[in-house]
């Protein structure tokens, strides 16, 4: 493992931003650090890049124990949330800084630099100060900021964050790319739970300081292991007796259910399948979402979100339709466990 | 129709306003001092008295820009790049300068620092003398213009936030070269604007330094203490032509101040 945290610690008078942080991260891979805001994410990367230090816990880079290294010794390199590019300087000279301080000679520099420029596509760019440069752009710049001193781990704080939702998505992909072209282990953090699992290899869910799951995105995905996991990520609605279900009885110790989207099959009165396994439900909004309509159903006074494609006949507001729920995570304060409808096993069963 | 009408009613009446309260004025004090001629003039200026009285007031506003500039600095780093207790009440105290009269804060300066003040015994028995004496005009001057600097840079470098610091020592900058290369150019024009702002304050400070001052001639009379002498002695050709050197002065360093605000200005935009 190239980057470790044992049993991390750190507060902030009473505010407790990181709990007993344990993870790890391979060399040459990309995590994620995911979580909501004020959760301790952040804390957690600064703590790693030195900028923060830990009340208690050991982080190791590379074997070493960092603890009592200061930022510029620990080979990292950083990317602020709002870029935190030099104001006075130029795109060259930015990313110079860190070479001139370590006292590069000017040749190596220079090649440096624009090795640099290259990688990130900013060739014609180099006298423009950062006022002159749009958000996606400042990112790119930050980004070989970073990268010129060749550090050995690359620390990301929010690093679409402030970038309008267009060029988001381009630079996300851009990021991974490069990232994974140089080979430099990186962890980034990020609010959002498309860009991690867009981006990361492995994502590290983190909530009021503690590591809630560690894994990759499909697996964070499809088991979820807490229920913080289980409600963040997904868009996932939380409902009450859900026993009322068809096919779904309630179990001892969990009073709670959340359903996904991805969970629910709605359509036609008409089209309906399953009709022992399925419920009656009123659409109370459609919306367009791309590549499918997102709909909000009401069942026995419950509301919940569904996908609907658009190959299929259109649903309107107001119309009745079937709904037939798959299956839902139950959860408690502990635990999350996945139950399926039993009476849509029984109808498959009967049918075959 | 109406606006422009409003318009040039608005502009008629400022440039009057300004004509009479600021132009006349000025202009008088520059007739006022020539109306004898050039050489009653250059005597007026050049004699013992007077220079002694120019050279502690550039000395005591000198002193000011210089201890106000870096205590703005410090002040400033303090106030936004750091966080600690009682942060609200430091940043409330170094505006009280500005919020007390100068006169009273003369009057402070000695129940502190006088014979019968608190600090009074210590200064005796090491044998210096603050008040009615030059060390006594510098504080005064320095006490009243005191957060003029940090005013300045202390909103700017709150908006610039520490980023940028935080970055450059991650690449293993040090201190010195931080401020050098990254604080430093990023609230150099307000950090000079502050300073000019000062020295304009500093060399028309009255109020304290009269206090202060006790008046000895030659030894703890300032530029406007000077004048104040010889308007009461009815020297008036003096009066202006000394006068006229302070107005000289502070319409250079106004000059100045707005080429930095404009800088200033032009900076913060990026």
């Amino acid at each position: 493992m190239y980057v470790e945290l044992k049993n991390v610690n750190k507060k902030f008078g009473n505010f407790t931003a990181a709990e007993n942080i344990s993870f790890s991260v391979p060399k040459g891979s990309l995590a994620g650090i995911l979580g909501p805001s004020g959760s301790g994410k952040t804390t957690i990367l600064r703590m790693i890049a030195g900028l923060e230090t830990p009340d208690s816990g050991d982080i190791i880079i590379d074997t070493q124990k960092v603890n009592e290294l200061s930022p510029n010794r620990r080979g990292i390199g950083f990317v602020f949330q709002n870029y935190a590019l030099f104001r006075h300087m130029t795109v060259f000279e930015n990313i110079a800084f860190g070479l001139e301080i370590q006292k590069k000679d000017k040749t190596f520099i220079k090649n440096r630099v624009h090795e640099l420029i290259k990688l990130v596509g900013m060739e014609g760019f180099e006298n423009r100060r950062p006022h002159q440069l749009s958000g996606g752009q400042k990112q790119r710049v930050a980004f070989a900021r970073a990268l010129a001193p060749n550090p050995h781990l690359l620390l990301l704080d929010e690093p679409f964050a402030a970038i309008d939702a267009k060029v988001r998505k381009e630079l996300r992909e851009w990021l991974k790319e490069t990232v994974k072209k140089v080979g430099i282990t990186s962890i980034f953090v990020t609010h959002d739970q498309e860009e991690a699992a867009e981006a990361a290899d492995k994502i590290i869910i983190v909530n009021r300081g503690k590591v809630e799951q560690i894994g990759t995105p499909a697996e964070i995905y499809k088991n979820p292991a807490t229920p913080f996991a289980a409600k963040f990520i997904g868009d996932a609605v939380e409902i009450e007796n859900y026993g009322n279900f068809h096919g779904f009885k309630i179990e001892n110790g969990f009073e709670k259910a959340l359903i996904r989207p991805e969970f629910v099959r709605i359509s036609k009165i008409e089209d309906e399948i399953y009709p022992y396994a399925s419920e009656r439900g009123t659409v109370d909004g459609v919306s367009f979402k791309g590549r499918s309509m997102e709909i909000k159903v009401n069942v026995r006074g419950k509301s919940f979100l569904a996908y609907h494609s658009l190959e299929e006949a259109p649903i309107f507001a107001g119309e009745k339709v079937s709904v037939l729920i798959y299956k839902m995570y139950l959860y408690n304060n502990e635990k999350v466990k996945l139950i399926e409808n039993a009476s849509l096993k029984n109808e498959q069963e009967f049918s075959i | 129709m109406e606006k422009s009408f409003v318009k040039k009613i608005l502009i008629f009446l400022g440039i009057l306003f300004l004509a009479i309260m600021l132009v006349l004025p000025l202009v008088s004090v520059l007739f006022h001092a020539f109306e004898n001629g050039i050489k009653v003039f250059i005597k007026s200026i050049s004699n013992e008295e007077a220079l002694k009285a120019l050279q502690l007031t550039l000395i005591a506003a000198g002193a000011a820009v210089i201890a106000n500039t870096v205590f703005g600095i410090f002040a400033s780093f303090l106030i936004t790049k750091f966080s600690f207790r009682f942060k609200k009440i430091f940043s409330l105290l170094i505006d009280v300068p500005l919020a007390v009269s100068p006169v009273v804060a003369g009057l402070m300066l000695i129940f502190a620092f006088g014979k019968r003040g608190w600090l009074g015994p210590v200064l005796d028995y090491l044998g210096t003398k603050i008040i009615f004496d030059i060390p006594g005009i510098l504080i005064a001057t320095i006490f009243v213009t005191f957060p003029l600097v940090f005013r300045e840079i202390a909103p700017l470098m709150q908006t610039q936030g520490t980023e940028e610091e935080e970055a450059a020592a991650m690449m293993g900058a040090n201190w010195f070269c931080i401020f050098r290369k990254i604080t430093f150019p990023n609230i150099k024009w307000a950090l000079f604007y502050g300073s000019a702002l000062c020295a304009s304050r500093a060399l028309g400070e009255f109020g304290a330094v009269s206090v202060i001052s006790g008046h000895l001639r030659e030894k703890t009379n300032t530029m406007t203490l000077y004048v104040e002498i010889l308007f009461n002695e009815f020297e008036l050709a003096s009066a202006f032509a000394v006068s006229s050197i302070l107005v000289m002065i502070s319409l250079m360093i106004l000059i100045l101040r707005t080429i930095a605000e404009y800088k200033a200005k032009k900076w913060e935009d990026k």
